[in-house]
């Protein structure tokens, strides 16, 4: 044990000793350079590390990954396209796919209109108020996603009738003469998937609201009065005056909703493992690496996941770098 | 401009520090591991040397080791010690047993292998099965351990890592002595490889005892008297079963137990073995009458407390506790003899008065009657002659007589062993279940691939049981989920 943290310590000194060496000597090495190749060179060498991080700990896996999704179940040899032509054949994979499409399409719609309307809404009440109505909405973000659907195992529990029904919803619907309901097995029109979404929209709605509040705070009110002696009612200055001036931040909400929305894993993984027809992209991968041991299947599904990301990032960029600009 | 660029340039070294430290980190962990497993060889290697030279007293020493391994009963399987001295030889047993079971086992065992100048560790291992194909690997084994999956024990056994048991164990003996088929789960090539030193018991029906009796019910004795026994129940205006699939993201184990039962039941051991290798699909006659004997028994509305759609959502664990409200919500819960420690705690405390249990009953009465269970399988991973004596003081009837009393959940497999030495008529009457068999099949699922066995089967399963899917479509998706190689 005291060996171990001698050990830790030695290892961190020495690390930190090495590095700071590291920069030390490649200072000194730019600074050797004549004039103007000092300060041309010097951001380089200063960025070199940071790059080698980012190519060891992400450019490797990923191009590693993109292999592993051509080879075997214990990535011994390849089999072409085997692994991707099994997932698209497997219906399994197709209601996976749609319900990755499902969420992507309503959680970030539906946070960006209730963030929206909480900002708003809150906009108008008194600063106090304001301020503990925004915390309260807020505060889901602070609890991890795990920890948030374990609580909402609770408010989704069924118990056998004549029982004591644990969960919320059910203890109401029982409370006013009906039987439980098994929520998470709602399977007509997928709603036990949006039973799930609601977990997340829980947590997400707090992001979108304060940064779309922070937003609307910043519309000029010199536009808004001029609106309003030009006679646009408060909808109408909404949608023709906030909207417009607001709509950098919205996109930028929205994509970066729909980015965690195609990453989703860990409420569906605690609520349902992908059962009853819940199943979702991450949660597949999850399965199919660890618990089935099937390596190609496990990287052809996170090699589509990226290939699904990668325009969305791209657009996120463009539009972050045009409004920098 | 040089001073601004000074705390980007100590986040940059942070991180590259972080980056190294990682690396160090788990390179000298390796490297640590690696001289301690060392050590141990180098040690053993000294302590088995002493040990030849000091084998003198040998003839008192055994003699009392013998009085020692003698039941007080006189009754079960004594095995023939070698009645040598081994000098202080210590012998390390890796095991996963739960804590009490360990203390019974040790309590019992340490002091006969004392006497014969053995000083036995015990040490508790979690996540035994990764750990010892690690060391294993590695060419630090323990001396003996003991595993809850047979089939590690009979991929190392291939591969020759383990040592086979034959002319250390008297087979012959203890095949008299031991409860059908336990000796059979680690056999490879016709050669045993592990011996059972405490089981579990799958397949039991439990149920509520002063309720079920008061309205006249019996055990069936072939399962279409569970069937008869189920419809009269519900003839009754009562809920014959309550089924629990639930386990968080292993949602669907218990009804793959509900499968693995009624094939060992109505096909027999032969079909369940093919069936485990993939020679029998999940998709044939056999399989399929299974499940429909499963369907049937629990479907139909008013069969089930809650209904179909609540056994997927109810936790195994709890799902069986409506047999104590003061109404019966059920009157039957099929689960394995752990299950008793999940029952409410005033059910627990009151074991023997509230609950009763039966094994589920075999296709014919008084035809075979193959048990399903589980066990903890001792096996030799680096041989030397006081191993080997530890094997065959594990091999006494007697070794459990402590654990058994010492109110942990240990079971003995040996079928001649003291009924009387469980303190609970519960477990007596689990005990009675298992050595009553004709053969013993070990949990199917967890002998399959990994994709099937805790993949497919559960998934698919709860696929059907929810309504979902149709049967058909189900075992159809698990064959075709079962891996090429």
């Amino acid at each position: 044990m005291v060996g171990n943290v001698i050990g830790a310590v030695v290892t961190v000194v020495a690390g930190i000793g090495a590095a700071l060496l590291l920069y030390w000597i490649f200072n000194k090495f730019a600074e050797s350079l004549p004039g103007v190749w000092e300060d041309r060179v010097k951001p380089y060498l200063y960025v070199l590390p940071a790059f080698a991080a980012i190519a060891v700990f992400l450019i490797y896996p990923t191009v590693q990954t993109i292999i592993d999704s051509f080879k075997n179940d214990d990535s011994s040899k390849f089999v072409g396209w085997k692994n991707f032509s099994t997932l698209f054949q497997s219906s399994d994979f197709l209601q996976t796919l749609y319900n990755n499409l499902l969420w992507m399409i309503v959680v970030p719609a539906v946070s960006i209109i209730l963030g929206l309307l909480i900002a708003i809404l809150a906009d108008r009440l008194s600063p106090r108020s304001e301020k503990t109505a925004k915390t309260i909405v807020f505060l889901p973000m602070a609890i991890s996603a795990v920890g948030a659907a374990t609580v909402w195992r609770f408010m989704f529990a069924a118990n056998p009738p004549g029982e004591a029904q644990v969960g919320l919803q059910n203890a109401i619907v029982t409370g006013l003469g009906g039987s439980p309901v098994a929520w998470m097995q709602q399977t007509t029109l997928h709603f036990n998937s949006l039973l799930l979404m609601v977990i997340l929209l829980w947590g997400q709605v707090g992001f979108s609201m304060v940064l779309l509040s922070a937003a609307i705070k910043g519309v000029p009110t010199e536009t808004l009065e001029a609106a309003r002696i030009d006679g646009a009612n408060e909808v109408q200055i909404f949608r023709r005056v906030i909207i417009p001036q607001i709509s950098g931040t919205i996109i930028t909400v929205f994509v970066t909703v729909l980015i965690s929305v195609m990453k989703i894993f860990d409420i569906v993984y605690v609520m349902t493992d992908g059962n009853f027809n819940t199943n979702v992209i991450g949660v597949d991968f999850v399965n199919q690496l660890f618990t089935n041991f099937q390596n190609g299947l496990a990287s052809a599904i996170v090699v589509i996941l990226l290939v699904a990301v990668i325009p969305i990032v791209i657009y996120q960029i463009r539009t972050f770098k045009a409004q920098e600009a | 401009m040089r001073v601004r660029r000074v705390p980007q340039a100590v986040a940059a070294t942070a991180a590259v520090a972080l980056l190294v430290t990682a690396c160090g980190s788990s390179s000298s962990s390796k490297g640590a591991s690696a001289t301690s497993g060392a050590a141990a060889t180098s040690a053993a290697a000294a302590a088995s040397s002493s040990g030849g030279a000091a084998a003198t007293s040998a003839g008192t020493a055994s003699a009392g080791a013998a009085s020692g391994a003698a039941p007080a009963s006189g009754a079960g399987f004594v095995p023939k010690l070698s009645g040598k001295n081994f000098g202080g030889k210590k012998i390390t047993i890796w095991t996963s047993l739960d804590q009490p079971v360990i203390d019974g086992l040790s309590a019992k065992l340490d002091p006969e292998a004392k006497a014969e100048g053995i000083n036995v560790v015990w040490s508790k291992v979690d996540n035994i099965n990764q750990a010892i194909i690690a060391k294993v690997q590695a060419n630090a084994a323990p001396d003996i351990a003991t595993l809850p999956q047979p089939g590690i024990i009979n991929g190392l056994a291939t591969k020759g890592k383990v040592t086979a048991l034959d002319s250390i164990l008297d087979i012959p003996g203890l095949s008299k002595s031991m409860t059908a088929g336990t000796l059979d789960v680690s056999k490879v090539n016709g050669k045993v490889y592990g011996l059972m030193i405490s089981m579990n018991v799958k397949g039991l029906v439990w149920y509520p005892k002063a309720a079920f009796t008061a309205a006249g019910y019996a055990a069936p004795t072939d399962l279409a008297g569970l069937d008869a026994l189920t419809a009269k129940i519900k003839a009754d205006g009562h809920t014959p079963w309550c089924v629990g699939l639930e386990s968080g993201t292993a949602t669907g184990w218990p009804a793959t137990d509900w499968l693995e039962n009624l094939v060992l039941k109505q096909s027999g051991l032969t079909v369940y073995g093919n069936w485990i290798n993939h020679t029998v699909k999940f998709d044939s006659p056999e399989i399929t009458k299974a499940a429909t004997e499963f369907q049937n028994l629990t479907f139909p509305s008013g069969n089930t407390l809650g209904g179909q759609k609540s056994m997927t959502s109810n936790n195994f664990g709890t799902a069986g506790n409506p047999m104590f409200d003061a109404k019966p919500g059920c009157y039957m819960y099929m689960q394995g003899s752990f299950i008793t420690g999940f029952f409410p705690k005033a059910v627990q405390k009151a074991l023997d008065t509230q609950v009763g249990v039966f094994g589920l009953p075999p296709a014919t009465a008084g035809g075979a009657n193959p048990v399903e269970g589980g066990g903890d399988t001792a096996s030799i991973y680096k041989d030397s002659p006081a191993a080997e004596e530890v094997m065959r003081l594990l091999s006494a009837t007697s070794v459990g007589l402590t654990a058994a009393g010492n109110g942990s959940s240990f079971i003995s497999p040996h079928k001649d062993f003291p009924l009387s030495a469980y303190p609970l008529k519960t477990t007596q009457t689990v005990a009675q279940v298992a050595y009553a068999a004709t053969g013993f099949g070990f949990d199917a699922s967890d002998a399959m691939p990994a994709a099937v066995g805790s993949g497919s089967f559960w998934k698919e399963m709860t696929n059907w049981v929810s309504g979902s899917e149709n049967l058909q479509s189900a075992l159809k998706n698990i064959d075709s989920s079962w891996p090429a190689s």
